[in-house]
């Protein structure tokens, strides 16, 4: 049994008995996309909300490009489309400035950009821990499809 | 690394110095005894590399701050939660049982000190180099290297494609230990670099 990690800007795809992590997702957003008959699940950890006027070499930066080459090899490990769902957690807000100083809210574009992607392949999100201050680290289980989420000031928890 | 020449790195490791030198001397006064820091080293990193950049996961105290002026770009101070606890202790008196994540005064305490650090740098660098830079109000996280360098690496849209990064060394204290970073928008360092006609 192998936990797989998937660094920025990058998915992977495992089956059972293996897992998935990702270590201190900031205003990254991790997401798990899974098929709980055929026990595959693929775990990306995204950049950025979308590849569009980007003239970037790496397309798994961006919630759009990156899914869409995820979902694509979930297809070839087994997963079947009709069956896959989605739980992400992520896109914290990691500083935050008093006063009028304005900062983007690249966390909550992240959330969106997935959410929206999720929707066009008609993947359901069935848990989602998103948004706030806390940096995450976040580990899947394929055979529960359990989401663990570890924080440094909450502690763990799963969704 | 090639596009720079190794005198420009030279002239960048000396600005480093200029300004640790006077971040020094205010933490000096600060605290209440003589600190010395230097710049052993500045690297420019490609910011693609922030992967490579030790153990995500690790817990570290980072000081934000934003600069704006003729060059603008972000200053980030890294420090461990020990050397934190050690300057909440210094400038407080001996607090036992100090928790760094739920005590709004130690975070103040540890928000002014990067303050201090972070502006007398870019004072030194201004004096030195001619170009204006002001910062802003630090803000604070202390959490996971990984999620807090994300944070600040792609909270831009115009993001240079480097990095500068000035080792510090402190002496007089051995419980601080930290790094500087100098993140520049778009061509600033270029244009810090162009002051000198570098």
């Amino acid at each position: 049994m192998n936990t797989l990690i998937v660094g920025m800007a990058d998915y992977k795809i495992c089956k059972v008995p293996d897992s998935l992590m990702t270590i201190g997702l900031g205003s990254c957003l991790g997401v798990c996309v899974y098929d709980q008959m055929s026990k595959v699940a693929g775990m990306a950890h995204i950049m950025l909300p979308s590849s569009r006027d980007i003239l970037e070499n790496n397309p798994l930066k961006y919630a759009d490009t990156c899914l869409q080459a995820m979902l694509e090899d979930i297809k070839k490990s087994g997963g079947v489309p009709s069956r896959l769902k989605a739980k992400m957690a992520g896109g914290a807000q990691m500083f935050s400035f008093g006063g009028g100083t304005s900062t983007m809210h690249i966390g909550e574009n992240n959330t969106q950009a997935v959410t929206k992607e999720l929707k066009k392949y008609g993947i359901p999100i069935i848990a989602q821990d998103v948004g706030g201050n806390a940096g995450r680290t976040i580990t899947f289980d394929i055979e529960t499809a359990d989401l663990h989420i570890k924080t440094v000031k909450a502690g763990g928890k799963v969704i | 690394m090639d596009k720079f020449s190794e005198m420009q790195v030279g002239a960048l490791c000396e600005m480093g110095n200029i300004g640790a030198g006077n971040a020094a001397t205010a933490l000096s006064q600060l605290l209440g005894f003589k600190i010395d820091i230097t710049v052993p080293h500045v690297r420019v990193v490609p910011i693609d590399s922030m992967e490579a950049w030790g153990d995500r996961g690790e817990i570290k105290i980072a000081l934000y701050l934003k600069v704006e002026g003729e060059v603008s770009g972000k200053a980030l101070f890294l420090m461990s939660t020990k050397s934190g606890e050690f300057i909440v202790k210094t400038l407080m008196g001996g607090k036992e049982g100090l928790d760094l994540f739920h005590d709004e005064m130690a975070c103040s305490a540890i928000k002014e000190i990067g303050n201090i650090l972070v502006s007398s740098f870019l004072v030194a660098l201004t004096n030195f180099s001619g170009v204006q830079m002001q910062s802003s109000v630090p803000a604070l996280s202390i959490d996971m290297l990984g999620a807090m360098l994300q944070g600040i690496f792609l909270d831009s849209e115009d993001v240079g494609e480097d990095i500068l990064v000035l080792d510090t060394e402190f002496s007089g204290i051995s419980a601080i230990e930290g790094i500087f970073m100098f993140i520049p928008n778009g061509d600033s360092l270029k244009k810090l670099l162009g002051a000198f006609g570098l």
